[in-house]
């Protein structure tokens, strides 16, 4: 698994021809295929490139939809990688 | 557009830009649907498709008047309609209610419908909550609406045996929370 920084997503905004990745609970997900995320903008407030665990607190649907993105990596915690478990 | 009326509503602390990019991408939702849902009542064929073609119907015809409902209230807060129908289509609030692949398939069928209503109920109530105590006329309408996708929801739900609806099927006029934004 891809491990990245914060700032290496940042580069994944859905502009320009980039993919558009989000990060969710320390995983990074690949939502460039979604209708709901052209130009890496969802719904006018959010964008793609960031860690969206805040704002999926207020958003009208949980982190399940997320979720049924394809994970292309994990965030790079403080001196050492996260660690996911297994289901 | 109505000046004051946008003004007060930038007073209340909301990015009318925002909103109106929200409701423009709502209102594009609903008139693509109402699109695709033709398509999909006239796929609802054969013993099990004519059960639910009714009630797709008045969903069809409801989120219709959500679109006639939202198209002024984009006006008055200083915003406009895109003026090519494809650009309209991509930046639809949800994604295209598409006809599946097998359209005698009625669980692929409803799972169309119901994700549409979903879409919409996840939207309004962003809108409602948006709004509350700060845009009372958007609030209004978007509550409004949404009362209308959540009945649509649980019917297309009831039909996917998720449970019961608990509603009798509208008699008479449609939209019975919108209409009076469409006298």
């Amino acid at each position: 698994m891809k491990v990245f920084t914060k700032e290496m997503v940042a580069q994944y905004n859905g502009k320009n021809g980039n993919a558009a990745y989000v990060i969710y609970k320390g995983k990074v997900y690949d939502v460039s295929a979604s209708f709901l995320w052209k130009d890496g903008t969802h719904q006018v407030l959010h964008s793609a490139g960031v860690d969206l665990t805040n704002a999926l607190e207020q958003a009208p649907h949980g982190g399940d939809l997320v979720e049924k993105f394809p994970v292309v990596g994990i965030i790079k915690s403080a001196g050492r990688s996260q660690t996911i478990s297994k289901p | 557009m109505a000046r004051v009326a946008r003004e007060m509503v930038e007073k209340a602390g909301i990015n009318v830009n925002q909103l109106v990019k929200l409701l423009v991408k709502n209102a594009a939702a609903e008139l693509t649907t109402y699109y695709y849902y033709t398509i999909l009542r006239c796929n609802l064929i054969g013993l099990e498709g004519e059960g639910v073609k009714e009630i797709a119907e008045v969903a069809r015809i409801e989120d219709r008047n959500h679109f006639e409902a939202l198209v002024p209230r984009i006006y008055e807060l200083g915003g406009k309609l895109p003026e090519n129908m494809k650009d309209f289509h991509d930046i639809s609030a949800c994604p295209p209610a598409k006809l599946p692949e097998d359209p005698t398939d009625i669980k692929a069928m409803l799972t169309v419908l119901v994700e549409a209503e979903r879409c919409a109920v996840r939207g309004y109530t962003h809108i409602c909550n948006l709004t509350a105590g700060k845009d009372h006329r958007t609030y209004d309408l978007s509550q409004a609406i949404l009362n209308e996708e959540i009945e649509h929801e649980s019917w297309f739900s009831e039909f996917l045996g998720e449970g019961p609806s608990g509603h009798f099927m509208r008699r008479g006029e449609s939209s019975p929370f919108v209409s009076k934004f469409l006298r």
